[in-house]
């Protein structure tokens, strides 16, 4: 313990008086590190958004929705789901608990006393809030009979809610949508930025019925369609089900294309691995060669170090230092620069990590592992390019030392 | 009493290229009894460098007997010559060798560093030592605020530290004015008449009549005592 209490304070002493020679390899190690921990920052919170995206999106659903993959590929939706193909469905599917069909209005002008604000308008089954585990906090949903007769009620999100209503209650009160008077039955609790960082919070939610009969003005096709099992451990079994019975259903020859997308939250994960993977490989391949040009550098001024301090090396071998006594005290100093590194550099990658994501709207997550991981390696390349000039010094004839 | 260092016959060689090699000593017979102030004088390429060396166990002989306090130099592994030299010999040097960016005081605890048991005390020991050459206000300058002649007591003390019984002096006033040199040789007597066994490397005479005993070495070998 006194040893490397020893070891450690001499290398401290040699670290501190040696301060160019210290910057540089800091430095460089700092740089290499800190994309380390860019890396591990963005690969977890790429998992760790996909994980709460597949845990919002409900691991035991799939989502359908309309247009071949053709068409939506140049942006051009057209309705093939029909609100008869959700009925179909549910009567069909034993272990489907749920099925929410949806239909949304995007830009909708809706006010209240004076109030302007344009939101999306999203219709759906009175199963909306249940659905995707998107609590109501204030007031209730809108109910099957609301939905029967196209009720002209809502849920309005929370930042819909604060554009019109400020700080009064909105349960009961009427908001106009586009020229309808329309009763506000409920508030979505806040839910914060989506994953392709979309607002969620200013939408409005109202029986699918009343929107396509009143905003549409359509009675039969719908957008997407939610659908929850039971058993998920069937999940991509009932998935092929599903594509064949729709396909049934639509009359497509065998063949052609489905005029549909079946998506589950495994392609969500898929697409956030995919988004998030290019970035990865790019600073990866930036950070590895940061830290091995970091490693030359450190290698280089060690053995010119070890050059300007053959005196040093001498003096310490002629009152008794031991071969082994010098190695240490030279990969001390090595470990203690690429060290100080590391943490400069995990710093300076929080920094890179918090701008990126305020930039690109990179999902960024930190924990010990990234701190962890750019440590390690610091170490690793502080033993493994110091060692070779540590042991040169260590080798050093006393004689020769002593020479100078 | 058995001697302190005992060379018999030693002798050493240095290769300098694939089939060229140099022979520096060529048979040194040397007794050093304990307690004893030998100065071994030569001109510079006489050998008197390299009989320095290996009586301070920084390099062994090539042929020959060595003994140091009882025990045969020859055939040690590099870690047990380090601690020979760590508890039996403190070296003194022409250029001092303290390490610059260390205290006064850190350098003179350099030796307790790497030994195998510490004693406790250390730094007051050390206090101690500077206090007796009379730079116990300086224990906290580094070495470039010193004068040429306090650095060397300094290096002084540092070869203290353990209590060797020996000190090892390589012209240790080769950078030193007459008078500073003076005082350097007197504190060298003063050890020397506590019991210290010193030998001292030098090509001046007038360093060398401080010694009690004078051995020349020429071309390798002792010419006269």
């Amino acid at each position: 313990m006194n040893r490397i209490l020893n070891i450690l304070s001499q290398a401290l002493e040699a670290v501190i008086a040696l301060k160019l020679r210290s910057f540089f390899c800091t430095f460089s190690i700092a740089i290499g590190i800190s994309a380390v921990t860019i890396i591990v920052a963005t690969t977890e919170g790429a998992y760790k958004k996909a994980f709460d995206l597949v845990e919002v999106f409900g691991p035991d659903a799939v989502l359908i929705v309309s247009g071949s993959e053709e068409s939506r590929a140049i942006a051009r939706r057209e309705k093939t789901l029909t609100l008869a193909d959700a009925d179909a469905i549910r009567n069909s599917f034993g272990t489907a608990y749920l099925v929410v069909p949806m239909s949304s209005v995007h830009d909708v002008n809706v006010s209240y006393k004076g109030n302007r604000y344009s939101a999306p308008v999203v219709g759906t089954t009175n199963d909306y809030s249940v659905s995707w585990t998107w609590p109501v906090v204030e007031g209730s949903d809108f109910t099957e009979e609301d939905l029967k007769r196209a009720a002209n009620v809502a849920l309005i999100g929370n930042e819909t809610m604060h554009e019109l209503f400020g700080d009064e209650n909105p349960v009961g009160k009427f908001i106009q949508v586009r020229t309808i008077p329309v009763q506000v039955v409920g508030v979505l609790q806040e839910r914060g930025a989506s994953m392709g960082g979309g607002n969620l919070d200013n939408r409005i939610v109202m029986p699918i019925t009343t929107v396509m009969k009143k905003l549409q003005n359509e009675s039969k096709y719908i957008a997407v369609m939610r659908v929850r099992f039971e058993d998920i451990e069937n999940l991509d079994f009932h998935r092929e089900e599903l594509r064949e019975f729709l396909r049934m259903r639509h009359g497509i020859p065998e063949g052609e294309l489905d005029d549909f997308q079946i998506f589950a939250s495994k392609d969500i994960i898929k697409f956030l691995v995919a988004l998030t993977g290019s970035l990865i490989v790019f600073v990866g391949i930036v950070g590895i060669i940061s830290l091995i040009v970091a490693g030359f550098v450190l290698a280089n001024l060690f053995h010119l170090s070890v050059s300007e301090r053959t005196a040093e090396i001498g003096i310490r071998r002629s009152v008794g230092a031991k071969k082994r006594d010098i190695l240490h005290q030279f990969l001390a100093e090595a470990i203690l620069l690429t060290t100080a590194g590391g943490v400069l550099g995990f710093l300076f990658g929080y920094g890179g990590a918090k701008l990126l994501q305020k930039l690109a709207d990179f999902p960024i997550h930190f924990s010990w592992k990234a701190f962890m991981i750019g440590l390690l390696l610091s170490w690793i390349i502080g033993i493994l390019f110091g060692l070779q000039p540590a042991s040169r010094a260590a080798n050093l004839k006393p004689i020769e030392a002593i020479r100078g | 009493m058995n001697p302190l260092c005992l060379m018999e016959n030693v002798k050493k060689t240095f290769r300098i290229g694939e089939d060229l090699s140099v022979e520096v000593l060529k048979g040194i017979d040397l007794k050093v009894d304990e307690g004893e102030f030998i100065a071994i004088m030569g001109t510079s390429g006489s050998g008197k460098s390299t009989l320095m060396n290996l009586i301070g166990c920084l390099d062994v002989p090539t042929s020959g007997r060595y003994l140091l306090a009882g025990r045969e130099v020859l055939g040690l592994l590099d870690d047990d010559l380090s601690e020979l030299r760590n508890t039996h010999i403190g070296f003194v040097f022409q250029s001092f060798y303290l390490l610059p960016y260390a205290t006064v005081l850190e350098n003179v605890l350099l030796p307790t560093l790497y030994r195998e048991k510490t004693a406790g005390h250390v730094e007051r020991r050390a206090a101690e030592i500077l206090k007796l050459v009379g730079l116990e206000k300086r224990m906290n300058f580094r070495p470039n605020r010193l004068s040429g002649g306090e650095q060397q007591r300094v290096a002084l003390c540092r070869a203290l530290m353990n209590d060797p019984e020996i000190i090892l002096a390589d012209e240790p006033t080769g950078q030193l004015d007459s008078k500073t040199a003076s005082e350097i040789m007197n504190l060298l007597s003063d050890l020397n008449k506590k019991g210290k066994t010193v030998i001292v490397v030098t090509h001046d005479a007038t360093i060398a009549s401080y010694a009690g005993r004078v051995i020349h070495i020429k071309d390798g070998i002792i010419i006269d005592e």
